[in-house]
């Protein structure tokens, strides 16, 4: 199979979901981006442009690939624009309740073929699949942010997935240019399961006093090796995202205390200190 | 040996690198695979022992016996807080914790603990051993695994639970990491260049200390120590290992 003659379709044209509308249509496939206004379709392509040409200004692609790639993405406003796709990758907000409206609608409007996967990266794969006819073609496909530079992809085996869906849906994370591996659907995948220690277990040792949080950020990269301190990392994040994201594991997992979310954390959302987005978090980045 | 010598006590890997490292930075410097073979005057013990924590007591306690009584004791605090290690000794005030795992090349940086009643000038000449093997220190509150080895142990955890839960492969797991958010290495991979054992060790100290369940160890880990298959050290752990290779099967 090649990319030429096959479409892809990505439901939302936000931070996510552009930036993998942008690998489709750099790997060759046509894309179609849906968005429930003009205005978000508009902001998720001029975001589109704007990262091509940091790559087209850095030589990783030339203008005629960069004119190319663009010619290869449509916006819809109608769901029914996607009903041609080989994959509808969903990256719609995290609300459980609308993933599953569009699932639905997905489902009565693509060919039984058509893969439909979800980006979601705190519900359950399986919760989403239940809202259509056919969830043995339902499976996650968990990008990173921002998608155009992480090359992973969690392939997410719903309960029902069957797994020949599966394999396609590798396959065509790796025809994306990605490095797909597969979990079973469980609160929190691999990557942010995993990952909650790192920043959990950093909170706990702030707010035990234990050390300061530049002292933490110090060790865990001259000692660890780790690119970056959970600190400056959770800042860039977003406090507001990283906080959700434990609260979601927290609640999935019926309040195991390895995931207990840290009054620290509350306390700065409560007080809006979100991170770098708004200038300040666990360090200061100047006024905004 | 002169005034000035440095006794590093162990068989680990971590003991070995240590007196390697030592040696090469000049220091005068002896390995010793238990406490039993230390001729003073020593002014610096390395000890590096941290599994099981009847063992390590019965060392450090060995140790406090031989050595001369103004000697400074720098000990692992992996498993347990220098103030619990110092308990076990008649000079707390000499007694510094350090924490890191194996191996100590490529660390810029090693963290020091000290307990409630270690005095200003043990920590100093903690500080000066690891500056003169050129690495820089770090002082945070005395506790079992300080921070890195801490935080990396609970990461390790929650990669064997989520193996033995069958979430993922082992290699998918490390990958997943290594490319999702950027880690230096995957945890189970990691893991075996550790020892298991060590990581083991971590959390157990952490739960003894705490009595929280947060730091309940993976049964999976748990059963892999038993069974002998510390990692790269043993041939197997996670991954498994041919002769000197370092490569994962």
């Amino acid at each position: 199979m090649t990319s030429a003659n096959v479409k892809i379709g990505v439901v939302g044209a936000g931070t996510m979901g552009s930036g993998i509308a942008q690998i489709s249509a750099q790997a060759g496939f046509e894309t179609v981006v849906y968005d429930v206004s003009q205005e978000f379709i508009d902001k998720g392509l001029e975001r589109i442009r704007a990262s091509l040409q940091r790559f087209a200004a850095r030589g990783k692609i030339t203008a005629e690939e960069e004119r190319r790639i663009l010619a290869r993405l449509t916006g819809a406003l109608k769901l029914d624009g996607l009903s041609a796709s080989a994959l509808v990758i969903e990256a719609a907000p995290e609300q459980l309740d609308l993933k599953r409206e569009i699932f639905k609608k997905l489902d009565a409007i693509c060919a039984p073929e058509t893969l439909l996967a979800t980006n979601t990266s705190s519900f359950s794969v399986t919760a989403i699949a239940a809202a259509t006819r056919l969830p043995e073609r339902v499976l996650g496909m968990h990008f990173f942010n921002p998608p155009p530079l992480m090359a992973l992809v969690e392939v997410i085996r719903a309960e029902r997935t069957s797994p020949a869906v599966v394999e396609r849906g590798l396959a065509l994370a790796r025809q994306l240019g990605k490095t797909p591996v597969t979990a079973k659907d469980t609160p929190g995948f691999i990557v942010n399961r995993i990952a909650r220690s790192f920043y959990n277990e950093a909170l706990r040792i702030l707010s035990d006093d234990q050390a300061e949080v530049l002292t933490v950020d110090r060790v865990m990269k001259e000692a660890g090796g780790f690119p970056m301190g959970p600190f400056e990392l959770m800042d860039l994040i977003g406090i507001d995202i990283n906080f959700a994201a434990t609260q979601s594991l927290y609640e999935a997992s019926f309040h195991d205390p390895r995931f207990r979310p840290n009054p620290i954390q509350q306390r700065m959302l409560l007080a809006g200190n979100l991170g770098r987005k708004t200038g300040r978090g666990f360090y200061n980045y100047g006024q905004k | 040996m002169g005034k000035n010598s440095v006794a590093i006590i162990g068989r680990s890997r971590l003991a070995e690198e240590l007196f390697r490292l030592s040696r090469e930075k000049g220091l005068d410097a002896a390995l010793h695979p238990d406490a039993g073979g230390i001729a003073a005057p020593v002014s610096l013990a390395v000890e590096t022992y941290a599994a099981d924590e009847e063992e390590k007591k019965a060392i450090v306690k060995k140790l406090d016996a031989v050595l001369p009584s103004g000697a400074v004791l720098l000990s692992s605090c992996l498993a347990s807080p220098t103030t619990r290690l110092a308990s076990w000794t008649g000079r707390p005030e000499r007694v510094v914790g350090f924490a890191t795992f194996y191996p100590i090349q490529g660390k810029k940086v090693i963290e020091l603990g000290a307990g409630l009643r270690t005095e200003e000038g043990a920590i100093r000449e903690a500080e000066k051993f690891f500056q003169a093997l050129g690495k820089e220190t770090a002082r945070v509150k005395d506790g079992a695994g300080l921070i890195f080895p801490r935080i990396l142990s609970l990461i390790i955890n929650e990669a064997a639970r989520s193996l033995d839960e069958g979430v993922a492969e082992a290699e998918a797991i490390d990958v997943a990491m290594r490319l999702g958010v950027n880690y230096p290495m995957g945890p189970l991979r990691w893991a075996d260049q550790i020892g298991l054992d060590e990581v083991l060790a971590v959390l157990e100290g952490l739960q003894r200390e705490t009595g929280e369940d947060r730091y309940r160890p993976a049964p999976l880990l748990r059963k892999m120590v038993l069974a002998g298959w510390l990692g790269e050290s043993a041939g197997k752990g996670f991954y498994t290992y041919e002769g000197e290779s370092q490569n994962a099967k």
